[in-house]
């Protein structure tokens, strides 16, 4: 690389830093005949996005089965027709496993955070005709967190995972297989993990006295019923849940929510009423008479944001990120050409090849002139990424004939290609893609502009 | 003597038996393009002068169907215009940041329904007049329609889910539709032919494959394009393309303009 080079990029570079302050605001579906109602916000532009942590990364890396599992919980293909059209798929509600506080969509949902899974949109045979929406949870430490659903009514996972496929979102039924794998990589999405709690539950190290006061007031039994306390049903030394569902004055039974990572899980209580953990310590208070001072309100939720940290939430979206993830959805082509597997090849070709489309849509094109400069490294990135994509509908061509050797052959071009062409064009363009914020900001914004000429008509 | 000139005329005669069609061919299958990429810019350019005549008049009405009339020739002709104009397809087709070109009258007309689009309608006269007067002359290559023609399949199955590029306007299938028909007239205008002769299987699949994403984009409107198979289609339609470019003697296809 040139001096010139390194200097534009160290300038570039120097620009992105000077720039970044923060998450840019979201941007909203807009426009004539989009697939989702108008003013539907699925956070996808996000700069941040929430860390995944794998139990058996910890352990040597991630089995076929969690690999097609994140596969599969990434494709709009497993559910049906609207959301297909749409490009939702379970990962758009729950990214990287978390939960989508941004997500909001009108007439499914009341705030962002919620959505309501019998509703009319995704599949008018579960519409119960009533706007009931459900917080969106996040599906961190999910092995521990049975039974499923905001209501608890499901006790296993797998037959959880069935019912929001074929009967929240109308998808085909899906193979044993594919269930199977779902189940494994939710099973396999760790919490973030949290150096101020002990094993059993106990919050150690440097912990302030607010903190230490809060811990006692949650173990505390309640004045009317010495029975009961917070810990009674939010057990210390099991992730925070009792596994059972109880009435706390919203009106039903809803299963015991987890306060492992709760920092990051908000709005609170089943349908996201709450935005706070002081809003839901003073419901607490209000519904079973606990009498807490102001300073004892303060104390829980300094508590309660102690037990609900996490390590490293949220990590910058950039082509590093998505990279790693199609590459660990890729791995399972491997497994896949070799059994001459077509329904699995197909699966990965549609998802993976969809990935990289919307990762090509990061590098702008010349026609966007609301960004400026890198022309060479943008066209370079782009083409690289129509090429992995045309690779993959080879690979999927070849099997579906039966080719195998040249489906093989294909694959391990394109596992040659991405591990290193692809990411180092990618890199090259990255300060004029939309992963810097002022290009990302200066994109939106012109689509904003555009967009909201329809606004002023109306 | 004599021997040596039998052999080079062995030699040529199986060159030319087993090789690619020739250059000369395919010049002048791309010169049959013309006439059309001249139609396809003369309608748009007759839409939007039709369009500056309604803005005179204050007739919206008027003016948003002049639009999409000049929208339809632009489309169809977006094989060529990447490639072969890039500046002028910039300045006449920019977007998101609609300041100049088609979009900036379009927020304006279908957006706020304002009718005050003198000064952005002028400008894309004067851009559509400077390109149409250079089609005449315009050096056209086999090897650049293809890649037009290459590039316009591929973008053709982009996600459309948040309305695709004239969302203000509800247009962007029918944009689809001409880019469908201008990929259609350009293969069956300048390449079919050859390659009905190097290779028919091949030649019959991109047939296909062009029909298919023609009954996929004949969807009633936009959110009913099954926007699955048009990927596919779309993605096969180049790999089909890919390999015949082989065939046709011409370099591969690139998936970008400026990219070669």
């Amino acid at each position: 690389m040139s001096l010139r080079c390194l200097g534009t990029v160290a300038a570039a570079f120097g620009l992105l830093i000077a720039v970044w302050h923060g998450p840019v605001s979201a941007f909203p579906v807009d426009g004539n005949q989009t697939a989702l109602p108008v003013n539907t916000e699925l956070n996808e532009d996000a700069l941040e996005r929430p860390r995944e942590v794998f139990r058996s990364e910890i352990s040597g890396g991630k089995s076929y089965l969690v690999n097609l599992g994140n596969l599969a919980f990434s494709s709009p293909s497993i559910l049906g027709d609207v959301a297909r059209q749409a490009n939702v798929s379970c990962g758009t509600c729950h990214v990287n496993g978390a939960g989508n506080a941004r997500f909001f969509m009108p007439k499914m949902s009341t705030r962002p955070g919620n959505f309501d899974t019998t509703g009319p949109l995704f599949n008018p045979k579960a519409d119960n005709g009533l706007l009931d929406p459900v917080r969106i949870p996040s599906l961190r430490g999910a092995r521990y967190l049975a039974p499923y659903g905001a209501d608890g009514r499901m006790a296993s996972l797998r037959d959880f995972v069935r019912n929001v496929i074929v009967n929240e979102f109308a998808g085909p039924e899906p193979s044993p297989v594919i269930l199977d794998a779902i189940v494994a990589y939710l099973q396999d999405i760790d919490f973030l993990p949290n150096p101020s709690l002990c094993p059993t539950g106990r919050l150690v190290g440097k912990i302030s006295e607010a903190e230490r006061r809060g811990e006692a007031l949650f173990s505390k039994p309640f004045p009317h019923d010495p029975g009961m306390s917070c810990a009674g049903c939010h057990v210390p030394s099991g992730a925070f849940v009792d596994h059972k569902q109880h009435d706390v004055g919203s009106v039903g039974l809803f299963k015991t929510p987890t306060l492992r990572n709760a920092d990051f899980n908000a709005p609170y209580f089943h349908d996201g009423r709450f935005d706070t953990f002081d809003q839901v310590v003073t419901h607490f208070d209000t519904v079973f008479g606990l009498g807490l001072t102001a300073q004892d309100r303060r104390d829980l939720v300094a508590y309660l944001t102690a037990v609900g940290d996490g390590t490293q939430p949220y990590e910058h979206e950039g082509a590093g990120a998505s990279l790693k993830e199609v590459n660990d959805f890729a791995t399972v082509l491997g497994t896949a050409i070799a059994a001459g597997d077509r329904d699995v090849v197909g699966l990965a070709v549609e998802t993976i090849g969809g990935e990289l489309r919307e990762l090509t849509e990061q590098y702008p094109d010349r026609k966007n002139t609301s960004v400026s400069g890198g022309d060479r490294e943008r066209v370079n990135a782009r083409a690289a990424l129509k090429e992995v994509v045309l690779l993959l509908r080879r690979i999927e061509g070849a099997v579906d004939e039966g080719r195998t050797e040249n489906a093989a052959a294909d694959y391990r071009n394109y596992r040659y290609l991405m591990a290193a062409a692809v990411p180092s064009l990618l890199a090259g363009a990255e300060p004029w893609s939309l992963f810097n914020p002022a290009v990302h900001d200066q994109h939106y914004a012109a689509l904003r502009r555009i967009l909201e000429s329809r606004h002023v008509a109306r | 003597m004599k021997k040596s000139v039998v052999l080079c005329l062995v030699s040529l005669a199986i060159a030319n038996s087993v090789g690619p069609v020739s250059a000369t061919a395919l010049d002048d299958a791309a010169e049959r393009y013309r006439p059309y990429m001249i139609e396809g810019i003369g309608s748009a350019l007759a839409g939007i002068k039709e369009l500056r005549e309604r803005v005179a008049a204050k007739d919206l009405a008027g003016a948003k169907r002049a639009w999409l009339s000049a929208r339809a020739g632009w489309e169809r002709s977006e094989v060529f215009t990447a490639g072969f104009v890039p500046e002028l397809d910039t300045l006449i087709d920019a977007w998101p940041n609609a300041d100049s070109g088609f979009h900036a009258i379009e927020a304006k007309l279908f957006g706020t329904g304002e009718i005050d689009v003198v000064r952005d309608t002028d400008a894309l006269i004067g851009h559509l007049d400077q390109l149409e007067s250079r089609l005449p002359t315009m050096a056209l290559t086999p090897q650049g329609l293809l890649d037009g023609t290459v590039r316009l399949a591929y973008e053709v199955g982009e996600s459309k889910a948040d309305g695709g590029e004239s969302r203000i306007s509800g247009t962007s299938l029918d944009d689809m539709r001409n880019n469908v028909d201008g990929i259609d007239f350009a293969y069956r205008t300048i390449f079919a032919e050859a390659l009905q002769v190097t290779d028919a299987r091949l030649a019959k699949q991109v047939t296909e494959r062009i029909d298919e994403l023609k009954t996929i984009v004949a969807a009633h409107d936009l959110p009913h394009v099954d926007v699955r198979a048009l990927r596919r289609a779309s993605e096969e339609l180049v790999v089909s393309l890919q390999a015949a470019s082989l065939r046709l003697g011409l370099q591969r296809p690139t998936l970008e303009a400026q990219s070669r």
